[in-house]
């Protein structure tokens, strides 16, 4: 069959559902057919499964062109998926073509949730079309005679892969590919992403630099105009809406007048706790939506969510409160208004949920901003302008992830065993370590056989072993189990799971917030409010309870911060009230009007700074000595600077600071007074020593110390337990902390110690940004404001409690201060 | 009290050392998680350079002495007893389920408890009705607090009206926050000093 003859096949598809196929997914049908790979940009809802999914089928027609009759068994596509929750609906889809088009293959999931019994079949006879996920491919890898399975797979799709670009999942992903070129030597390898500053980065990073992949490859965008609306709550009364806070309920009443006139409205919270306590307020305040409503986080069960979702489909629900656990995949036509509640901190964020409303084509979206407080008018104020102008953030993709390659060379290592040569070649070719060097690979390799770099007469280390012909391999079942339990767990902190004492699971919390219940305490989770009973066998059980509480599960996971672009406009906004001008692009918001009275506030005894000019504000309240500085650039940004300046004033005179962040600036909060003139004059500010500056500062230290946890955790030093079972290995359970003092200690030369340095000034503290902004600041005026009370815009700052701490004083100094200090209590 | 978190008695001429957790670097390395091996060295010269500073007739570790089922570190720990002079006694705790008889083989005592005047010797911290108790376990620590939203968490010696908590001797051992009342004494350690802590409610 011939290439037209096979698009006439497709489109007679689309005919008969009286549908027309978008430019975007015939050019990809063609590039597919060509044998081309590539990245697909396109948003969700835009009918980009079928851009993909019937290239593959096409492909397998024309290779078989018996396949009414005839089915030739084997895994003919791989399609990744980051989350599982979406498998479903890909699945559907792919069976809808497979079958409309006559074929006899099979569809099939292979995720954390499959059965092992349904597993074990799939590797007798695996399905031609495979969904699944970034850890269970690993887990494929980590098989037995994978090689085999992978011999006739035609192509791998990358679903979202946006969202895996940029985290560790995206490199596990990298590596599996890598492999999977030199196994399959038919494959092509595209991607899906939504927009994103960095495209065609995005799809480098996916085939691997300088491959021939890469050469053969193309970018298809979908060009879908859509228009987004975006509307802002804004308080009635201006003045009685508070300074800070973070849960937004002071405007609970004015979403019920937007439920009631949609047919489905999304509420996107940035935290599960925040969603949890607004699902509660809600049916508090107004119990006739009791039924009417739900809620979706990512820590409730999976059989709940599937519900809430099979519910907005069939628009059985006025609303649902709901997290990022909706952000992608899925789609929800009858979704008519999307609420995000507080900042979400993101361009690209907010396109994506706003895109959730109005799913049809030609259908404008709207999307409502709810403000948690007013200075985050501002921030709506600013979201106005980025979807006006479509700017859009950069997804940094990780480079030199050593502990996933130690993950990935181990998992080789327990299936078939690996070569080195072989795969370094392979390994070298990929985005993530295109720099890697052979010192750092023999590193690597006596680090997984020797667990160090020299071999001890007494030491009894065992993992990988090399075999008589070279091969590196794992022969001790134990090592192979653990390794598997530990692969899907590149990500969170120890889950417990919430079950009911009779059965039933709820879904789970961590371990952090369980360790500070005692028996009898209430809390609400999953909308319910349970009575805590014990912890066993790493699960909590609970009971129903009448009683009423306040306490919700924190999750640890994500404070967001400004991107780069958000923080540029946020300042563009302010400097219009700084400096009005008369101009049409110099006119105000709705939002920044109804801030008025903030801003006379504010300048009641500061300023709101212009372009030019760099606020400092300082004064004393019972907590201490507060000395705050405004940037504008992110907490991230932030973070870095108050430890670096931190650092900076420490070297003038001994002293101990705790450091505060938000989006909007930072405070150095002490118990003595910082000589601010002694600041300026120093011209602390400086880009000079910048980066070892910042390796002093003990903040970096702590920072890196948090890094060291997902490190030591994917990199195999720490065993988190088999998850449910009821197998004591609480011998070897440890704490990455201390792992991480004794490498200090003893080992600093260590690439995973390194590493989580150097994750610490690339991603936490985005060194590169902070350069810019030292800069920017080096050209502005400097106003320092001492106040007598704190000021409308350091409230939100001085209040947050998460705090970093940063010392150079001596222990023994501190010790003795802080001992009086509770004596006068 | 010793900063390393050891006790020496003066009059009975004993050091009194808790919870050191030997082999646990090993046992976790045999188990395939690359724990630094200069780690293990630090325990016996911790150990060796307290020893020649209190030169004591007796040694009295409040358990948890081993970590785990005998592993290399044994060949170490036989030659570091060899190496002193000083009569050793093992007050038995949850992780020290190496045999017996191999602690005999190195003229180690070995005890369930220890009764001295009036004071008792345990792993486990327990009540007494006459007597003063000394022991291990817990490896307590406590958070200190202070102006500017400061905070410490350091190791402590943990003193009650009946007994006393050592600190965990051994390095790579963690630690466990206790809130102590207004009838305790907190000793904090720390790498050079101990300093007392005054509590108040």
């Amino acid at each position: 069959m011939n290439r037209e003859e096979l698009y006439a096949i497709a489109e007679n598809w689309f005919q008969e559902n009286s549908w027309k196929p978008f430019k975007f997914q015939k050019d990809t049908w063609k590039a597919f057919l060509q044998g081309k790979n590539g990245l697909l940009n396109a948003p969700t809802g835009s009918g980009k499964t079928y851009a993909l999914w019937f290239p593959i089928i096409l492909n397998y027609i024309k290779s078989n062109p018996e396949y009414q009759t005839k089915h030739k068994k084997g895994l003919k596509a791989i399609w990744i998926t980051p989350l599982r929750a979406l498998s479903d609906e890909i699945r559907q889809s792919a069976e809808r073509v497979s079958k409309d088009l006559g074929t006899q293959m099979t569809v099939g999931i292979r995720t954390g949730d499959t059965s092992t019994k349904e597993r074990a079949s799939q590797k007798e006879n695996m399905p031609d079309l495979l969904i699944t996920t970034p850890e269970s491919l690993q887990l494929l890898l980590a098989t037995k005679g994978y090689a085999k399975i992978f011999k006739d797979c035609t192509a791998v799709v990358v679903d979202e892969w946006h969202e895996l670009l940029g985290t560790k999942r995206g490199v596990q992903m990298e590596l599996a590919l890598s492999r999977l070129k030199s196994t399959s030597k038919k494959l092509r390898i595209w991607g899906i992403s939504a927009t994103i500053g960095n495209l065609d980065q995005a799809r480098e990073v996916l085939l691997g630099t300088e491959s021939t992949a890469l050469e053969n490859s193309v970018l298809i965008k979908a060009k879908l105009n859509k228009k987004i609306t975006v509307k802002s709550v804004i308080p009635k009364k201006m003045e009685t809406f508070p300074w800070r806070g973070h849960l937004g309920l002071h405007l609970l009443e004015a979403i019920v007048p937007i439920i009631n006139n949609s047919k489905t409205t999304l509420l996107f919270t940035n935290t599960r706790s925040q969603c949890e306590i607004w699902f509660q307020k809600i049916l508090e305040k107004h119990p006739e939506y009791a039924g009417n409503i739900a809620m979706h986080h990512g820590s409730i069960n999976k059989e709940t969510r599937l519900w809430v979702e099979q519910a907005i489909r069939n628009a059985s629900l006025k609303a649902v409160v709901c997290t990022s656990s909706l952000d992608l995949g899925v789609d929800f036509a009858p979704v008519e208004t999307v609420i995000q509640i507080g900042g979400p901190k993101g361009v690209a964020r907010f396109l994506q949920r706003a895109g959730r409303s109005g799913h049809r084509p030609g259908k404008e979206s709207v999307i409502y901003f709810l403000p948690t407080h007013a200075i985050e008018l501002i921030e709506a104020s600013a979201l106005q302008q980025a979807v006006k102008h479509t700017v859009v953030e950069d997804r940094i993709p990780y480079l030199n992830s050593y502990d996933v390659l130690l993950q990935y060379l181990t998992t080789l290592a327990i299936s078939d065993g690996f070569y080195p040569e072989a795969i370094y070649n392979e390994v070298v070719k990929t985005f993530c370590y295109q720099a890697l060097t052979k010192e750092e690979w023999q590193w690597l390799l006596n680090f997984v056989v020797m667990g160090s770099q020299s071999l001890q007469t007494y030491d009894e280390y065992k993992k990988v072993e090399i075999e008589a012909d070279g091969k590196f391999k794992v022969n001790n079942k134990g090592i192979a189990m653990r390794h598997r339990f530990q692969i899907g767990t590149i990500v969170g902190d120890a889950n417990l799971t919430v079950k009911y004492q009779k059965g039933g699971y709820i879904g789970s919390v961590e371990e952090f917030f369980v360790s500070k219940l005692s028996p009898g305490d209430i809390f609400t989770f999953a909308g319910r409010n349970l009575e805590f009973i014990r912890i066993k066998d790493m699960q909590v059980h609970v009971r129903n309870s009448s009683k009423k509480t306040n306490k919700v599960p924190s999750w640890m996971g994500g404070r967001l911060t400004f991107s780069a672009q958000m923080s540029d406009l946020l300042r563009e906004e302010l400097y219009k009230v700084a400096s009005p001008n008369p101009s049409k692009e110099g006119e105000l918001s709705i939002e920044l009007k109804s801030l008025k009275h903030i801003f006379e506030r504010q300048r009641k005894e500061s300023i709101v700074p212009k372009p030019n000019e760099f606020l400092i504000e300082t004064f004393k309240t019972r907590d201490g000595y507060h000395h705050i500085f405004y940037p504008f650039e992110g907490r991230f940004v932030h973070e870095a600077m108050g430890s670096l300046l931190g650092y900076r004033i420490s070297l003038l005179s001994p002293i101990t600071f705790s450091l505060a962040f938000n989006d909007y600036g930072f405070e150095l909060l002490s118990d003595q007074k910082i000589d601010m003139q002694q600041v300026l004059d120093n011209n602390l500010f400086s880009t000079d020593y910048m980066l070892s500056d910042l390796q002093k500062s003990l903040n970096a230290t702590e920072m890196a110390r948090r890094k060291f946890r997902d490190i030591a955790i994917i990199s195999g030093l720490v065993f988190t337990g088999y998850p449910n079972k009821n197998i004591k290995m609480k011998h070897l359970q440890s704490n990455s902390q201390l792992l991480f003092d004794v490498f200090r200690d003893y080992e600093h030369d260590n690439l995973l110690f390194k590493q989580a340095f150097t994750e610490t000034f690339e991603h936490q503290l985005e060194e590169g940004r902070l350069r810019l902004a030292l800069e920017r600041i080096a050209e502005q005026e400097i106003i320092w404001k001492a106040c007598e009370k704190p000021t409308p815009f350091s409230f939100p700052i001085i209040t947050d409690r998460l705090r970093e701490k940063l010392s150079s004083e001596k222990l023994a100094n501190r010790i003795k201060r802080m001992t009086v200090i509770l004596m006068k209590k | 009290m010793h900063n390393s978190g050891a006790l020496f008695w003066e009059k009975k001429s004993m050091l009194i050392i808790s919870d050191v957790h030997l082999g646990k670097v090993s046992h976790f390395r045999k188990f395939g998680s690359a724990v630094p091996q200069n780690a293990i060295h630090k325990n016996f010269e911790l150990l060796t350079s307290i020893v020649t500073q209190f030169n004591p007739g007796h040694i009295c570790f409040l358990g948890d002495l081993f970590h785990s089922s005998i592993n290399s570190e044994w060949i170490l720990f036989e030659q570091w007893v060899t190496s002193i002079k000083s009569q050793i006694i093992l007050v038995v705790g949850n992780h020290d389920i190496i045999s017996p008889k191999k602690y005999e083989a190195l003229n180690i005592k070995l005890a369930l408890e220890l009764l001295i005047d009036k004071f008792l010797l345990t792993h486990h911290p327990e009540e007494r009705e006459g007597f003063y108790n000394f022991s291990g376990h817990i490896h307590p620590a406590i958070k200190l607090k202070g102006l500017g939203k400061q905070a410490l968490k350091l190791p402590c010696f943990y003193i009650g009206v009946q007994q006393m908590i050592l600190p965990a001797f051994g390095i790579f051992t963690g630690t466990y926050t206790l809130k102590p009342t207004l009838k305790h004494k907190v000793f904090i350690i720390s790498k050079d000093e101990i300093f007392k802590v005054d509590i108040i409610s």
